[in-house]
This record gives C-alpha cells, structure tokens and sequence, in this order.
C-alpha cells in the first residue's frame, strides 16, 4: 500500500526557507517510496473561516471553496506535513486561514460526534510541523505550536516531529544553516518506513 | 488636545464576544469625554496578508495597495490602539493575524531602516489594548496570541508595560459573554483606567 504524503506550503513567499525545508522533507519521503504532493496555499483560493457556526449543526462549511477539497486530500494522506515560517510570532495568516477552516470537521469530531479517529488511526498518521524564523531565539516557535497540535488532533494525526530552524537572519537562509536540510530530508525518509511498517501491522 | 483611540474589531462574526467587549471598553471611554474612537472592523477593512516580499526593508512602504494605506496615518496618530480578536484553533483568527503581519512595514521601518515611528515627544505616551475571548475553558487558551499581539504593538512604539490585556474564556456561542459575571465590567474598568492613564502621561 502506497504512503500518502502531503505537504502544505503556508508562506506567501515562494521557494523561501520554509518551502525549501518542505522540499527537502518531501525529496527524502518520495525516496523512501512515498506517494508525495505539495499544495502551496497561496496558489489556493480560499477565505479564512466566517465564524458563523453553522457548521456546528450540519457538520458542513457554507464556504464552497477550494479549502473543502484540499481537507478531502488531506484526510486520505498518511503523513500530513504543514509549513510556514514565523511572522510576528506565529503561522502566516494564510495557514491559519486554512486551520481556522477546520472548524467543520472539529464541529464534525467534538459536537455532532459523527466522525471518529480510532487510536490506531492516529497513531498511523503522523504530522509534521517545519518552520523557519529569522529570529534567533529559542521561543520564537513556541505561539506557533498551539494552532497547530489544533489542527493535527482535529484532522486524526499524531503530532509526530517537528523540522524547525531559526536564525535564519543570521545563517543568511536555508543554505547556510548547517545540518536544517538534511535533517529534513532524513526526517522525510524515515517518516515514510515508520507508517509503511504501522500500515503493514495493522 | 482630544485622545486619539484606533480600535480594531477583528472578528469576523459582527457583534460576536469579542466585539461586544470591545464595545463596552469604547462606552466606556467616551464617557470619560475628550476622546475620539474611531473602531474599524476588519472583516471590511480590506487588509490583505503579508506577502513576506521584504521589499518594506527598502522601501520604508508596503508594496501592497488596500485598507493599510488609510490605517497606515491612523495607526501612528493614534494615542491608543486596540485589538480585539477571538481566539480560533488555539491562535488568534487569520483575519486578526493578517493585520499584524501587515505591521512588518512598522518592523522594517523601526528595527532595519532605524527611523522613528512616533516623533520623540510621543514616544512613550502611547498604550496598546488586547482584548480576547475563547470559546475553550482552558487557562492556556490565549498563549498562542499574546506573543503575536506584543509583536503588533511592540513594532509601532508601545512596549510590553504599556499592553493592557482582558481576556475572557469560556464564551462560545454569540452572546455568551452577556451573561458571564465580570466580563461587562472589567472591560469598563479597563476603559476608563487607560483614558486615565493617557491623560496623566501628557500631564493633564
């Protein structure tokens, strides 16, 4: 059985840091035999979330857009990998558009309890989170970590690792840090034999 | 001199929690007279995200044409910014984070091209306000926005001391928050605490 890779790209800023770290990840994840897609988010034409509720008594968003088929995609993949760099101290808005668009498959979960994640279905999904920052400091990711175990729980995927690298000011980018690239491309790797042999056990 | 106060609705549910709080602190603060209040909802704003170009490290501007070239003047004249925002998925909502990542043009100005955002004279008379509501009960529920919000007033001249915060969790469904015990009057004392204060650092 083929593992399912997606990779979502949440920087406005094409072929940055983080989506060379994403690439990176991807690179080693379709060597070790995965079925790997990226989707860069700003190609994408979605609105962030409405906060009407009406999803919490139908278990639908109103919004028709293109978020709606990409959750689709998200949810039969094995392994779910969001990127975005830190602004401001956080995710870009554009992901946490997408995030906050997960209120239907939350409302889905937690209040019409319609969809179920077995522990065993969680535990063979994984998600990754990389990032990348300019800043040198040690919390510069720590108000990015909430939104996303958000997400990874709503979605039915164990928060697995995390790909991250800051200073990118100072090391001059992705290029010139010394181990963040090949880190990602060895996380990729064996992120792949880790689900295909939890598939084959199931 | 009237007090400037730019106060952002960044819900985009109208008249939902966190703008009702909001609401009770300008009600509060016009009572106290001599203050302007000019409340912007961002989901009519029209301000795009950040595009992450860098070009405002050059610059000294955004390259972006919307909502931010009317906020840009207002944002700098202003005596008091606040911010209300719910809390969606553990951060604050895109619509709100999309404003502050705006706020790069003010980052790039202030800490790469090292000019001043506010004339010296202003420069530590300014205050900023967060106001929040989630509808999770958890205490940790806001940890993922503050950060954020300290960058978004950290980067336009109003330092950490000069942040004032009223978070309310707990409140989900429209209009919960009317009937939670404290919320209508601590925002009201928030109000009138930050008019005060205002007056006393331009020594009226």
């Amino acid at each position: 059985m083929p593992v399912r890779v997606i990779g979502l790209s949440g920087s406005p800023h094409r072929h940055g840091n983080t989506e060379r770290l994403l690439d990176a990840f991807l690179a080693g994840a379709e060597e070790g035999g995965g079925d790997v897609e990226k989707v860069v988010l700003k190609d994408l034409s979605y609105t962030p979330c409405r906060g009407c509720n009406a999803c919490h008594k139908t278990g639908e968003c109103i919004v028709r857009d293109d978020a709606i088929p990409l959750f689709d995609r998200i949810l039969s993949s094995d392994c779910l990998a969001v990127a975005s760099p830190i602004y401001s101290m956080g995710i870009t808005a554009e992901l946490k558009g997408l995030i906050d668009r997960a209120q239907f498959l939350w409302a889905r979960k937690f209040i019409l309890k319609t969809m179920y994640f077995s522990d065993d279905h969680v535990r063979r999904h994984k998600g990754i989170f990389i990032s990348t920052a300019g800043l040198s400091w040690d919390n510069v990711f720590d108000a990015a970590f909430p939104a996303v175990t958000a997400f990874f729980n709503t979605l039915g995927f164990e928060y697995y690792d995390n790909i991250i690298a800051n200073n990118m000011d100072q090391y001059g980018g992705i290029q010139g840090h010394p181990t963040a690239l090949a880190e990602a491309r060895k996380k990729g790797l064996s992120v792949v034999g880790v689900i295909r042999k939890l598939k084959g056990d199931s | 001199m009237e007090i400037k106060v730019l106060a952002f609705a960044g819900s985009p549910r109208r008249g939902g929690n966190s703008e009702t709080l909001l609401d009770w602190v300008i009600s509060a603060m016009e009572q106290e007279g001599g203050v302007a209040i000019e409340k912007v909802a961002l989901t009519e704003a029209n301000v795009n995200p950040c595009r992450g170009c860098n070009a405002c490290e050059k610059l000294n501007k955004c390259v972006q044409r919307d909502g931010m070239d009317y906020l840009h003047d207002r944002i700098i004249d202003a005596d008091c910014i606040i911010l209300s925002a719910p809390i969606y998925c553990m951060g604050i909502c895109a619509q709100a984070k999309a404003l502050i990542d705006r706020f790069q043009v003010f980052r790039s100005r202030k800490y790469v091209l090292k000019l001043p955002i506010v004339p010296p004279e202003r420069k530590g008379t300014r205050m900023g306000v967060f106001l929040s509501t989630a509808g999770q009960k958890w205490d940790h529920v806001f940890d993922g926005a503050v950060p954020s919000v300290k960058c978004f007033f950290h980067v336009v001249d109003i330092p950490d001391r000069d942040i004032r915060y009223l978070m309310v969790n707990g409140v989900d469904e429209k209009g919960a928050i009317l009937s939670h015990p404290t919320a209508e009057r601590d925002a009201g004392q928030l109000g009138r605490d930050v008019v005060g204060e205002l007056r006393k650092r331009r020594g009226e």
